[in-house]
């Protein structure tokens, strides 16, 4: 049955209409984790050296003992934003003569074959093979490797449990996410020292090798949460039952855009009518936390403003980047009915323009707080947020005419994981990192103020042509809207 | 009103529909039959420019329709649940539809009065999404939509399925009311022989893309399409 599964998988993967795509994605993303396959076992191979380099004096097992915990809180918080949810779109098995209990397994069984489970085994066996093992002996060696295959487990299926919740409930994301700030922000501060804490369990595990069995136990127990869980929510109309009456909403405030504020205000409903987009909305004002990563004091004072543009980008960009990359996918329902009434496409592309402009707008207002760490932030944000008006709406609108898979929103939430995972930000990232190239000169010749002027500039270009590449992307849409349309009936 | 020149379209190698000539008059109510796969969706999207054609083309008022958008001034159409946006209420949506045709909302609510035997009262202001309602009020939603944009052209693709026989029959003596009195062109198709028999006065057969029959109805209509269609 598991086969079956997985080569009816194959068959979806290969036959989508979005195959070039995808495929792209993946030899892209293939490419990241050889790379970081290749760091790892260097670090892996190299662990004494380097501790030994970067830690003069100390006892090299202490250190490492004291790595240990700190790469998995490290992990944790990759993951939250990386790992990709198992999908097999279980609807047509449901009614079959298969059993959930298969259908849960071959969910866990094909998320196990995961890059982060991978890691591990790269940075820590070698040192624990190689130094630990013949001065501490074998049982500990052992005891090690269980602990380290136990955590990486537990962060695994802990990550599933959170993502698979928070589609049905933000606050696990959120959670989760402050769980792990909570955590590297009291060890920063020094109230408490993870290292100190690791180097203590693990010396323990060294003179009782049978406490590792405690690590393993934890990575069973969140395994059979989320077995459980899973087995409980494998139902196709698990959408809310609640009967509270829908009512029937206007916008004034887009009436004053006409024709163009209507279809803006179609797609508003759309966004705030359906659990998938709505969490995205959520998402993106969580993503306001981000600057707490970026911004740093040293970095303000220098005006070394390339270190921070990624995240001004990021923040003030999050609609167009994170509702964008999906566009016009999320009206593939009624794609057929858009296009057959009397719609004129101008006024449908500039409605998208409209919401753009909105959302940036108000998040970037929304992220001017950061104006109480030092105004420069403020300049900082501004530049990025033209930028991301006059470049980045135009990129993404206009890459929206080549998307032509079908985005599932109305069905169930539970099951509902299309693009929540690495292939999500993949799209996003050359549209985050060319400002940072523009940049790059500037920050070098040391005129950050006009790297700004210039990314700014370039947003007011873009801004100012709008109606050019409006009737460029209308132009594209003219002549894809076919192909989108009948790769969104699929 | 149409007219079809050698319209081909294929997939993967296999002919969907392939029309040499077809001319329809303005006011005549069309019934398109034919078994699955004689490409009558296909013809509908065609006509309704959502799929390019192979080769040939379709002239709505002598214009092509995939040349410029002035037919989707006159020509109204509801396929399937495709065709409607699932997360507004029928309300949000009538008066959406209603605004791209310069309705407001009061002469929308105005026009939406007549249908109320139409909606067997479970359609308007029930406090749900047009998602969360049966398939067959979703379709009874759709073509309420599209005869509210008074059309000259109405495309309807099984219009009678899953509707309920009180509304078959209401929806059969609307369309036969709109084609005297207003001259409304209608494409119909069903798999109901009956029905199409009793609403249209000129019978398409599809097979396999192609036209095999192409008359005007009269009494022996019926008994032809029945003895056609159990050969």
């Amino acid at each position: 049955m598991l086969t079956t599964f997985l080569s009816h998988q194959w068959k979806s993967f290969w036959r989508s209409r979005n195959k070039a795509g995808s495929v792209a994605a993946q030899i892209v993303l293939g490419f990241f984790m050889l790379y970081f396959l290749v760091v790892a076992l260097l670090i892996g191979f190299g662990m004494s050296v380097f501790i030994e380099k970067i830690f003069p004096g100390l006892d090299p097992k202490v250190v490492f003992r004291g790595v240990i915990l700190y790469y998995f809180l490290l992990d944790l918080a990759i993951r939250i934003q990386m790992q990709e949810l198992p999908t097999l779109s279980i609807v047509p098995y449901l009614h079959l003569k298969i059993s959930r209990k298969t259908i849960v397994n071959f969910l866990n069984l094909k998320s196990i074959f995961s890059f982060f489970n991978l890691l591990p085994w790269f940075i820590f066996f070698p040192f624990i093979l190689i130094t630990l093992g013949p001065s501490e002996g074998f049982l500990a060696a052992l005891a090690y490797l269980l602990s380290i295959l136990g955590l990486t487990f537990f962060n695994h299926f802990l990550v599933l449990y959170i993502k698979r919740q928070s589609i049905n409930n933000i606050a696990f994301f959120a959670a989760g996410v402050a769980l792990v700030l909570a955590l590297a922000g009291l060890d920063y501060y020094g109230l408490i020292s993870i290292r100190s804490f690791s180097n203590l369990v693990f010396q323990a595990v060294s003179v009782y090798p049978y406490i590792s069995l405690i690590f393993v136990a934890a990575a069973f127990a969140i395994f059979k949460l989320n077995s459980a869980y899973l087995m409980a929510n494998l139902y196709t109309e698990e959408l809310s039952t609640k009967d509270d009456k829908k009512v029937s909403t206007d916008y004034p405030f887009l009436n004053n855009f006409g024709r163009v504020g209507e279809l803006a205000a179609l797609e508003l409903k759309l966004i705030l009518r359906h659990k998938r987009s709505r969490s995205s909305v959520i998402m993106g004002f969580l993503f306001l936390c981000y600057g707490f990563f970026f911004y740093r004091m040293p970095l303000i004072n220098n005006n070394e403003f390339g270190k921070m543009l990624f995240a001004a980008v990021f923040m003030t960009g999050i609609t167009v980047s994170v509702y964008g990359q999906f566009m016009y996918a999320w009206q593939s329902s009624h794609f057929d009915g858009l296009l057959s009434n009397k719609i004129n496409y101008k006024d449908f592309i500039k409605a998208k323009f409209l919401l753009f402009t909105i959302s940036s707008t108000l998040i970037t207002i929304l992220s001017s707080f950061y104006g109480f760490m030092s105004y420069k932030l403020l300049l900082l944000h501004l530049a990025a947020y033209i930028y991301n008006l006059g470049v980045g709406t135009v990129v993404v609108l206009y890459f929206a005419n080549f998307n032509y898979k079908r985005l599932d929103i109305t069905t169930s939430a539970s099951f509902n994981w299309q693009g929540v995972g690495a292939t999500q930000w993949l799209l996003g990232l050359p549209l985050l990192l060319l400002p940072m190239l523009i940049y790059v000169p500037f920050g070098i010749l040391n005129l950050p103020y006009w790297g700004l002027a210039t990314i700014a500039f370039l947003g007011l270009v873009g801004l100012v042509m709008r109606n050019f590449w409006v009737n460029v992307i209308v132009k594209k849409f003219e002549k894809q809207r076919y192909k989108i349309a009948e790769g969104f009936r699929e | 009103m149409i007219a079809i020149k050698n319209l081909v379209k294929g997939y993967g190698g296999r002919t969907v529909v392939d029309i040499e000539s077809l001319t329809i008059r303005a006011g005549e109510t069309i019934g398109l039959v034919g078994n699955n796969g004689a490409g009558k969706t296909t013809f509908f999207r065609m006509l309704l420019d959502l799929i390019r054609p192979d080769s040939g083309e379709i002239l709505s008022k002598d214009i092509n329709v995939a040349s410029s958008s002035q037919w989707k001034d006159y020509t109204a159409s509801y396929l399937d649940e495709g065709f409607l946006i699932d997360y507004l209420t029928p309300e949000e949506y009538f008066t959406f539809i209603g605004s791209l045709h310069g309705l407001s909302v009061a002469h929308v609510s105005d026009y939406l009065r007549q249908y109320e035997e139409f909606f067997n009262g479970e359609i308007l202001s029930r406090g749900k999404y047009i998602r969360d309602f049966s398939k067959g009020n979703q379709n009874k939603v759709g073509i309420a939509a599209a005869l509210m944009q008074k059309p000259e052209l109405l495309i309807l693709d099984e219009p009678f399925a899953n509707l309920d026989p009180t509304t078959q029959i209401r929806l059969k003596s609307l369309v036969k009311n709109l084609s005297t009195t207003q001259r409304l062109t209608t494409f119909i198709s069903s798999h109901d022989l009956n029905h199409v028999t009793d609403v249209c006065n000129r019978i398409i057969l599809l097979e396999k893309g192609k036209v095999i029959k192409d008359f005007y109805t009269d009494e022996n209509s019926l008994k032809e399409l029945e003895a056609y269609f159990s050969e």
